[in-house]
């Protein structure tokens, strides 16, 4: 037992001395967790306002085009300019200066008034970005103008059939019911509540609670399952034959190194999420316990994996390419970058099949929906088997020495 | 006789179809200096990865220290050294931190092991480079570092695997002055190499390997002996019967071999016998192809045995 430790010693001794090996460790899996926790966060934050310009003319400059550009003027994300003629605002829209301009004939209030029909019309150019917000802004405007003249009608033609009078003061109806409409608008009697489901609306999704154990178990992958490519740089070396003719037993040998890979696994994960806690602020939710649970189930399933592959590919030249192939593959399908619940049916099914899946899956309950160590007893399970399954056929089928 | 610390019965060694070590025995003495010459396949490498538990045996009986290598590998192990032919080293660590490592794999106590390393830093010149990583050391240090923890355990028998490939004359010697004075010191030594002036420098008795067996074991001197004074090897191009008969009838011939187009020639006086046979073939009108005076040495006892340059 005692060389066992002295093996695991050395191998982070070994560590401690390779630079790049920290760059690996250290600096680079912090890199990436803050540059794309950053850029992925910038989806999930308020965008910064849109502001359009939008040139509006006025050929009518009666009370129902004032209010018109009264409700424009409110609207968020635009900017209504009345310094232009007809023929400016629609030159500035053909250059592309404008994403459109708002055109008000000048028979408008007259017509709404009255009930006749007219038009608002929105000069735009096809295909423009902004051109289906515009249109959407202009057809609200004209719709609660539309709705004020079908109010105005209905009402004049119930109060003359109630007063069997015909001199009734039409502009003045319209009037009070363009202003009432107005004034029910900043807080309308009927309204849409938006419920959301699976947190308070306090909560917002924090990106890093995904990015940083995402990056921690690939990162940590990359670190294990590159330790244990170590083997075979020690069997070309030579090392790992002069320890095999040591009088040490053969578990001890391997353990040591096993355990070093496995604690390099921990040191790792608990670094990132130590990371992520005081650079960040995430939320390691409720149970530090199944935190730390996961954490190790996880890093026993890797270094498992790690030995088995070993096993397996015994060249030095062929171990990297493959790993690397591994673990990317598995953090893309597993969840390691997008969360598991996000990804098609079909590929959470195939991403069963790697443990960065159960891992992110453990995780994403923990920190965040806020479940148990309950919850996860599951995932824990699992990695526990994938490592024992994986140690098992690993140690079959690796070769000490030569037959 | 003492009981030798080394004893190979029968050793047979195939990996698949391929036959690395083909029935070899030999005895090693205690306090001797043991060489295993032989040109690269020859089967010295395998040979001693049997010796320290590393191969397992085809075939035969193992005995080191008195251990069986296939029945108590643990105290075989306890008992030897091994310098490999790699340079089994930790590039990244100093040679404090490599020799401290494996001596903790050999048990060595704590204050002992302080101690040894001292010592062997001293004893291979290493003192004071002792800090500095093993990565930026010369071929020759690496090689001087690679025996020191060969020695580490304070071994009784120390197997050598070709110590001296790829190191300069200067740590070359300096490993030969080690070997000297750790053999003087009652170590027994299995050196093998395919310098065969290494080989009589250093060995009391040499075996000399090819393609997996042992064609010849006896000090160099006697082996060097059997070549009478000198070999002269002659290109022919055809040569009839009855002129070897003539060739081998010269008196100061011992003895001739025929391989392909050369013959071998065994002198009692290497130049008397050019002359006698120079005349032969001048009188018989014989064409020469080739003329070629070897030196007596280990290389020559090779060639002669094998047909072969030791290095081919």
């Amino acid at each position: 037992m005692k060389k066992l430790f002295h093996i695991t010693l050395n191998e982070l001794l070994l560590l401690r001395k390779d630079r790049m090996a920290a760059v690996w460790m250290i600096i680079l899996p912090l890199a990436m967790t803050t540059i794309m926790g950053l850029v992925f966060g910038g989806f999930g934050e308020e965008s910064e306002a849109v502001v359009i310009d939008l040139p509006v003319v006025d050929h009518d400059g009666g009370e129902m085009a004032a209010m018109v550009l009264d409700i424009l003027s409110q609207t968020e994300n635009l900017q209504v300019e009345t310094a232009y003629d007809e023929e400016t605002a629609r030159q500035l829209v053909t250059d592309g200066k404008r994403a459109g301009a708002m055109v008000i004939p000048s028979d408008f209030s007259t017509a709404i008034v009255s009930g006749q029909p007219t038009a608002l019309e929105l000069v735009v150019v096809p295909g423009g970005q902004t051109t289906p917000l515009l249109e959407g802004m202009v057809r609200g405007v004209t719709s609660g103008f539309s709705n004020v003249q079908t109010t105005v009608e209905v009402a004049i033609s119930e109060v003359q059939r109630a007063t069997g009078s015909y001199d009734l003061d039409y502009e003045g109806i319209a009037n009070r019911v363009v202003a009432t409409t107005l004034e029910r608008l900043e807080d309308p009697p009927v309204r849409a509540q938006i419920t959301t489901v699976g947190g308070t609306e306090e909560e917002e999704f924090d990106i890093f609670g995904q990015v940083v154990p995402g990056y921690a178990v690939m990162f940590a992958m990359f670190t294990v399952l590159s330790a244990a490519g170590g083997i075979l740089e020690e069997k070309e070396r030579g090392t790992f034959k002069r320890l095999l003719i040591a009088p040490i037993p053969q578990w001890s040998l391997l353990g040591g190194k096993l355990l070093a890979q496995f604690l390099m696994g921990v040191g790792q994960i608990a670094l990132m999420f130590l990371f992520g806690a005081l650079a960040f602020h995430v939320q390691l939710g409720n149970s530090l316990l199944g935190l730390s649970l996961i954490t190790l189930a996880t890093c026993w399933a890797t270094t498992s994996l790690g030995i088995l592959l070993v096993a397996v590919i015994r060249s030095r030249k062929q171990i990297h390419p493959i790993t690397t192939l591994v673990i990317l593959g598995s953090s893309a399908i597993g969840g390691s970058w997008y969360p598991l619940f996000m990804m098609p049916k079909g590929v959470q099914q195939v991403a069963r099949v790697t443990l960065v899946a159960w891992a992110m899956e453990g995780y994403n309950r923990l920190m965040m929906l806020g479940g148990s160590l309950a919850d996860v007893w599951v995932d824990i399970g699992v990695l526990l088997l994938y490592g024992a399954v994986c140690f098992g056929v690993g140690l079959k089928l690796f070769r000490f020495k030569e037959a | 006789m003492n009981e030798p610390i080394v004893a190979v019965e029968g050793l047979v060694k195939h990996y698949g179809d391929v036959v690395a070590v083909d029935d070899i025995s030999f005895e090693i003495q205690e306090g001797e200096i043991f060489g295993l010459l032989g040109p690269n396949g020859a089967g010295k490498t395998t040979t001693i990865n049997v010796l320290c538990t590393y191969t397992e045996p085809t075939a035969g009986e193992i005995v080191v220290a008195g251990h069986s290598v296939t029945v108590e590998p643990e105290a075989v192990k306890r008992a030897i050294g091994v310098v490999p032919q790699d340079i089994a080293l930790y590039p990244d660590l100093n040679a404090v931190e490599n020799l401290r490592f494996f001596g903790r794999m050999y048990d060595v106590p704590k204050a002992r092991l302080e101690r040894r390393i001292g010592e062997l830093l001293k004893l291979v010149g290493l003192a004071e480079h002792a800090r500095r990583r093993v990565e930026h050391y010369s071929g020759g240090m690496k090689r001087r570092l690679n025996l020191a923890v060969g020695l580490l355990s304070e071994p009784r028998f120390l197997m050598l695997d070709e110590p001296t490939v790829g190191v300069d004359p200067q740590s070359r010697n300096a490993i030969f002055e080690n070997i000297q004075a750790l053999n003087q010191q009652g170590l027994t030594i299995l050196y093998t190499t395919h310098y065969m002036e290494e080989a009589e420098l250093l060995c009391h008795r040499v075996a000399i390997m090819d393609e997996g067996q042992i064609i010849a074991l006896d000090t160099p001197q006697n082996l060097i002996n059997t070549l009478g004074a000198g070999i002269i090897h002659i290109g022919i191009k055809d040569v009839a019967e009855e002129m070897l008969t003539r060739l081998r009838a010269l008196p100061q011939v011992k003895a001739v071999a025929r391989r392909d187009n050369t013959l071998a020639f065994e002198t009692l006086d290497a130049q008397r016998a050019l002359l006698e046979i120079i005349g032969l073939f001048n009188e018989t009108d014989t064409p020469m192809t080739s003329l070629e005076i070897l030196e007596p040495n280990l290389e020559s006892v090779f060639i002669q045995l094998t047909g072969k340059q030791l290095r081919d």
